[in-house]
């Protein structure tokens, strides 16, 4: 299956996400002068709304693709799920940090690139597809060629959430800590010394990171 | 405008790097420490995986700072971040597990010993086990060792025990000497570079469980950032300078090293000369610096005089396997399956040494044993898997479920890998990191006989495993490598034809400039190196000093 998105499709996301996949991504020669070009081509349509001042990134059409797309990866059933773990809010939330300042630049475009394949396949927004749509329509995207956007979207979907779920809850997500209650993590180490102190901000300690040069991720 | 001169430049404040700062400080002569990481303090180190293990924390982003990966000569280069170790005051100790083991003799004479191997680049050390071996009790004196030296066929000679009592172990190491006992084996305690009592200052350990990939809230781990660096500054002497980058060893007309220039935290190019310069900065990032260290008297690199800089990269033979137990249905047989205890600390070194050549190998290496390490991101995104194998919904949440009545317990080869001509560092001038400089392109084509000896060394561990009644046993690789030990890229040796470094870690060709990380090592040994690393830094500070006193440069 060839990509329909262009966006989705340039090299430059593939070796991006490699480090939150944490293996090494083949980029056929690693020799390229420069990375293609971030920003979505000037002659494109501009697809996004203006944001809402609900979000930190993402404007409603887009994060109600988020909460239906982490709905289907962490489902609630006899435990909690991603939504209402928070984990839509974290990744708003995480994609402002610098370090994701460029995939958040190819994560927003896939979130439309699911609603637009499900309208397409089931002439209904993701938003508003049955489970079972949902779980068809990402399967797609999963099942896509290993190297395509929709599966290296797939994969920053996946990673996201999990983070959103399981990462410290002062980030935003893994509210009550609920995640960590499904994987039995049994918070080794809190009431230690390494454990977060009240009022820790992971968010903030991220912006506060040097990035090479300090000029920036 | 050059600063001041000084006696030692010092680029890399690890393992390698920190020792000799501190003997040199000592020794009362001025010493910067050029660091490209910042200087975390204790309270930096927080439990948040998201902070600590996922993001740039110790390690760049690839997109700022990639390496260049390929799997042989003939294959595309791929961006990575492997081959980093932590970019930070103290660098890879920071972060290390801690496993504090020492080479034997017949590692330091592999070729005298066990005969050359074909295709592979072996050779001989130009020191003995016998001439390391002080500075093995110095450095792990000085960093905090603990352990419990048991006699065992493969021993490496000590004049001592290990200077602190070992770490409590979880009950599952008897289990594991017991199965190894029934193989006709021995299970040995591992040795880690933890603190178990209060000392100088540092904390003994807490049994925080989140220990390897993170910082140490107590200075418990030996890291250089915690037992050496602030010993060193308070001499006087020893300036350390975080978040600067070195971006080039001059010389001048002399053909002696003269500086080093460096951008500084501001990003505004420095130059420090120095009496002497050290190159510290870990096996791939020291090749790449003095490969990018040109000049029309060192076109093709400093000290590099015989296009060996760079060559005969090292890394430990990586295979692994994972024995699961399952709390809700082995919990009655395995009593020791709700005991919580991080340590495992049993090590089998049985097949360090083969007798003969009969299972394709001689040299083989170690085997370590540990719990599955508890962060709870990358375990998830390891059970989510992607593309035909990847689940979503509600597999994904059982997956989770089956991993919260899980206990994983998993072993790591330690295997000797072997030089080949086509396993080393070069730099590619084309791909430039966000400094503006040319990055190190890793090329590695193993060699057959690594992987037949991984894959038998995992083979015993699987049969470990298995003898403690495991509900599975899983097997990740029998052909990786750990890339966060890194050797041989300047290797040591008696002839300048054959190596980039005398026995003292000096330049043949640059007589005032030393690599001491693991660069120096023909060979890898088969246990993990941090430690034959520092002590080496403090035994090549035996030499500096010397030559300082008795020359003044």
């Amino acid at each position: 299956m060839s990509s329909d998105d262009e966006a989705l499709s340039r090299r430059v996301f593939v070796h991006r996400l490699a480090f939150f996949g944490g293996g090494s991504v083949v980029l056929g020669s690693g020799c390229e002068d420069k990375p293609k070009p971030l920003a979505p081509k000037p002659s494109q349509p501009e697809r996004r709304a203006p944001l809402t001042t609900k979000h930190q990134t993402l404007t409603d059409e887009e994060f109600a693709v988020l909460v239906a797309a982490v709905d289907t990866v962490l489902p609630k059933d006899e435990d909690v799920g991603g939504v209402e773990a928070g984990v839509p809010e974290y990744v708003d939330h995480i994609l402002t940090t610098p370090q994701l300042e460029k995939l958040k630049n190819d994560f927003i475009p896939g979130l439309l690139a699911l609603d637009r394949r499900c309208t397409r396949l089931h002439q209904v927004h993701f938003a508003d597809a049955t489970p079972a749509q949902r779980a068809e329509v990402l399967t797609v995207f999963k099942d896509s060629p290993e190297k395509s956007g929709e599966a290296k979207w797939y994969e920053l979907l996946i990673v996201l959430s999990l983070e959103g779920f399981l990462g410290d809850p002062s980030y935003g997500g893994n509210k009550g800590e609920a995640g960590w209650k499904v994987v039995g993590f049994d918070l080794a180490g809190r009431g230690t010394e390494g454990a977060p102190k009240p009022g820790y901000d992971g968010i903030t300690t991220l912006k506060g990171l040097t990035c090479g040069t300090g000029r920036g991720c | 405008m050059a600063k001041p001169a000084v006696d030692v430049c010092i680029i890399g404040s690890g393992a390698g790097g920190a020792p000799l700062a501190y003997e040199l400080g000592k020794a009362g002569f001025k010493v910067v420490v050029l660091e490209k990481g910042p200087w975390y303090r204790q309270e930096d180190f927080v439990h948040d995986e998201i902070l600590n293990s996922r993001r740039n924390f110790f390690m760049p982003l690839p997109w700022n700072e990639p390496h260049l990966w390929r799997a042989g000569p003939d294959k595309p280069f791929a961006r990575t971040n492997d081959g980093w170790t932590a970019n930070c005051v103290g660098g890879g100790t920071v972060h290390m597990s801690g496993y504090f083991y020492r080479l034997k003799p017949v590692d330091f004479r592999l070729k005298s010993e066990l005969g050359a191997v074909k295709g592979a680049n072996v050779a001989d050390w130009p020191i003995r086990y016998e001439d390391l071996a002080p500075y093995y009790d110095k450095a792990e004196a000085l960093l905090g060792v603990s352990g419990r030296a048991v006699p065992h066929k493969f021993q490496e000679p000590r004049s001592k025990d290990f200077p602190f009592p070992p770490l409590a172990e979880h009950p599952v190491s008897q289990a594991i000497d017991q199965a190894c006992a029934g193989l006709g084996w021995q299970a040995l305690p591992t040795a880690r570079g933890i603190l178990t009592a209060n000392h100088e200052g540092r904390r003994a350990c807490t049994y925080c469980t989140l220990c390897g990939s993170y910082g140490c809230e107590t200075g418990a781990k030996a890291s250089t950032l915690a037992a050496l660096i602030p010993k060193a500054v308070a001499s006087g002497n020893v300036e350390v300078r975080p978040k600067c980058m070195a971006t080039q060893v001059t010389s001048g007309t002399d053909g002696l090293a003269k500086s080093v220039l460096y951008l500084d935290q501001d990003g505004a190019t420095q130059e420090q000369p120095a009496k002497i310069i050290v190159v510290s900065c870990t096996a791939i990032e020291s090749a790449r610096l003095l490969l990018n260290s040109t000049s029309s008297r060192f076109p093709s690199g400093l000290g590099n005089h015989n296009g060996l800089l760079g060559q005969n990269l090292l890394f430990s033979s990586f295979g692994q396997s994972k024995a699961t137990f399952r709390v809700s249905r082995q919990a009655k047989q395995h009593a020791w399956l709700t005991t919580k205890a991080p340590f495992v600390n049993r090590s089998v070194q049985e097949f360090y040494v083969m007798p003969d050549g009969r299972f394709g190998f001689r040299k083989g290496g170690t085997l370590g044993f540990m719990w599955a390490h508890p962060n709870p991101i990358f375990a998830a995104v390891g059970l989510a898997k992607k593309g035909a194998d990847g689940v979503f919904g509600k597999a994904l949440k059982d997956k989770l479920r089956d991993y919260r009545d899980s206990r994983i317990l998993e072993f790591e080869t330690y295997g000797e890998f072997l030089p080949t001509d086509d396993t080393r560092v070069t730099v590619d001038s084309k791909v430039k990191d966000s400094y503006g400089l040319p990055v190190a392109a890793i090329t590695i084509k193993r060699h057959p006989v690594d992987l037949v000896m991984t894959k038998f060394l995992v083979e015993r561990g699987e049969e470990i495993l298995q003898a403690l009644g495991p509900e599975s046993v899983t097997r990740v690789g029998t052909a990786g490598e750990t890339a966060i030990l890194q050797g041989g890229t300047c290797r040591f040796g008696k002839d300048e034809g054959q190596s980039v470094l005398n026995e003292h870690c000096q330049s043949h060709s640059v007589k005032n400039l030393y690599v001491v990380d693991g660069s120096f090592m023909p060979s890898s040994g088969g246990v993990p190196i941090t430690l034959t690393i520092a002590a080496n830094s403090f035994r090549v500070a035996d030499h500096l000093v010397a030559r300082l006193k008795k020359h003044g440069k």
